[in-house]
């Protein structure tokens, strides 16, 4: 569904990403972990160019994305993306919040879009909160609603960069409910995260990053049991 | 100590006389107090329209201002903003309104006109600065969401980004609305009949200095001491609005 081939990006002088290749294929749920500064946020972020990558190629579906000549709009409206501070659009209502880009991009009818939005509420548990305004809400119920937000355009892949990362303790649970129930439903997911407990259920794949390169990826079973690289080893006795 | 409070009972009442008798010169005889409601008319005529094209143009300006090219190198719009706007807050407004006037509109222009024009320029490379600051202050992290979502760069200004900011820049732009109204005093360089101008004229006719120019000054005071308390009137409902 998604295939990188040699990505790297500079900010500056600094490289933070040095020559990545991957594939994520349709259904799979690939979690990224390591630690911070290795450039798991960034190569998210390069997936639907909201970063743009210094040289590389991205295609997705058989399109190569990074072809300056292809519109990355329509690109955007298939891929879903949760962000770590959640990102509602504060002027709007939570219904308006969902509805507006399928809307104004006449994806859907505003009534279809309505529609569609109260039963993603409706599955997030939040359909009381849809004529509230993103500062009446709490971070969990902010991120659930950002989650619905991304769903709302039917995309076909998710990217979730550290969705819980920002969110007190008692609300990174609900986050993560929401998470694995789509997880469940098929979604194909690549998620940026802290949460071991997460990669561990939910991942089909764990993938490892240290100093912008992949350094191991494997099964998760495999990922916690045997890890190969002193490095990975040596993050994961400190992050579990 | 009798004759001592005599004294000031009598010099009272004679203290007050003349200050009457000044009133009623500078406002009261010969109708002046038309020619006054006539002066503030011109000033709130002159600042309201001034004011809209500011907002108009001072928008326009700004958006420029920040436009980028693919490849985030500034365009040519954005250079022309810039120099545009360091010229205009780089002058005095009086002078670039007698430039306008004399050197730049034919000779036929309306005053009135020429004085409009002048100022919406004026006004309109402050406003610029605020809406520009007040599109930055948003956060990048709601025009990142804007665009994840697939909606153009123009989609997220319009519905995302100038929302909030316009938000944030109410009070700014009320108070730029008020130096404004002060400002249009030297409209009278170019003869234009504005309250200041008329007080000035009112002082020539009765050659008495003092009671038609505090009295414009209090005139002024008021309209700026009423829009400022619409101005906090706004303020504090905005707050209200963020805590909901």
């Amino acid at each position: 569904m998604i295939r990188v081939e040699n990505l790297t990006k500079n900010f500056g002088s600094l490289e933070v990403l040095k020559g990545i290749n991957y594939e994520i294929k349709k259904g799979e749920k690939i979690v990224v972990v390591g630690p911070s500064g290795s450039g798991k946020s960034t190569f998210l972020r390069c997936l639907n160019l909201l970063e743009k990558p210094t040289s590389g190629k991205i295609w997705f579906e058989d399109q190569l994305i990074t072809d300056p000549k292809v519109n990355i709009d329509k690109i955007r409206t298939q891929v879903g993306m949760v962000f770590q501070q959640f990102n509602l659009f504060n002027n709007l209502k939570v219904l308006d919040n969902i509805t507006l880009a399928p809307v104004k991009l006449k994806l859907q009818t505003k009534e279809e879009a309505q529609e569609n939005a109260m039963r993603l509420l409706e599955r997030v548990g939040l359909s009381d909160k849809a004529y509230a305004y993103p500062s009446q809400l709490s971070g969990g119920q902010k991120q659930r609603i950002a989650i619905v937000r991304s769903l709302a355009m039917n995309p076909k892949v998710m990217l979730f960069d550290e969705p819980t990362s920002a969110l007190d303790p008692e609300m990174v649970g609900e986050v993560l409910y929401v998470m694995r129930e789509l997880a469940e439903s098929g979604m194909t997911m690549f998620v940026v995260t802290h949460e071991m407990g997460f990669a561990r259920e939910v991942a089909t794949r764990v993938v490892f990053m240290d100093e912008g390169q992949i350094v191991e990826e494997k099964t998760p079973d495999e990922f916690f049991t045997n890890p190969e690289s002193p490095r990975l080893r040596d993050f994961l006795a400190r992050v579990l | 100590m009798n004759l001592y409070f005599s004294t000031i009972a009598l010099a009272m009442p004679s203290w007050m006389e003349s200050i009457k008798q000044d009133f009623y010169i500078s406002f009261i005889s010969n109708d002046r107090y038309i020619v006054f409601a006539k002066g503030l008319l011109m000033t709130l005529r002159l600042t309201f329209f001034a004011a809209i094209f500011g907002i108009i143009f001072g928008v326009l300006f700004a958006l420029m201002k920040l436009s980028r090219t693919k490849k985030g190198k500034r365009t040519v719009f954005s250079v022309f903003a810039s120099i545009y706007i360091d010229v205009i807050r780089g002058t005095p407004a009086v002078l670039q309104l007698l430039i306008l006037y004399f050197a730049v509109l034919p000779a036929t222009a309306s005053k009135e006109l020429a004085a409009v024009i002048a100022f919406s320029i004026n006004s309109s490379a402050y406003v610029a600065e605020i809406v520009r600051a007040g599109i930055q202050a948003v956060d990048h992290g709601q025009t990142e969401a804007g665009r994840s979502l697939g909606l153009s760069q123009r989609q997220t200004m319009t519905y995302i980004v100038i929302p909030q900011a316009m938000k944030n820049i109410l009070p700014a732009l009320v108070n730029e609305f008020i130096v404004l109204l002060k400002e249009t005093a030297v409209a009278g360089y170019i003869g234009v009949m504005d309250l200041t101008k008329v007080s000035d004229f009112v002082v020539s006719r009765t050659f008495i200095a003092f009671m038609p120019l505090i009295g414009t000054a209090v005139i002024y005071f008021t309209i700026v001491k009423i829009l400022s308390f619409f101005l906090g009137k706004l303020e504090r409902r905005l707050r209200q609005s963020d805590s909901r």
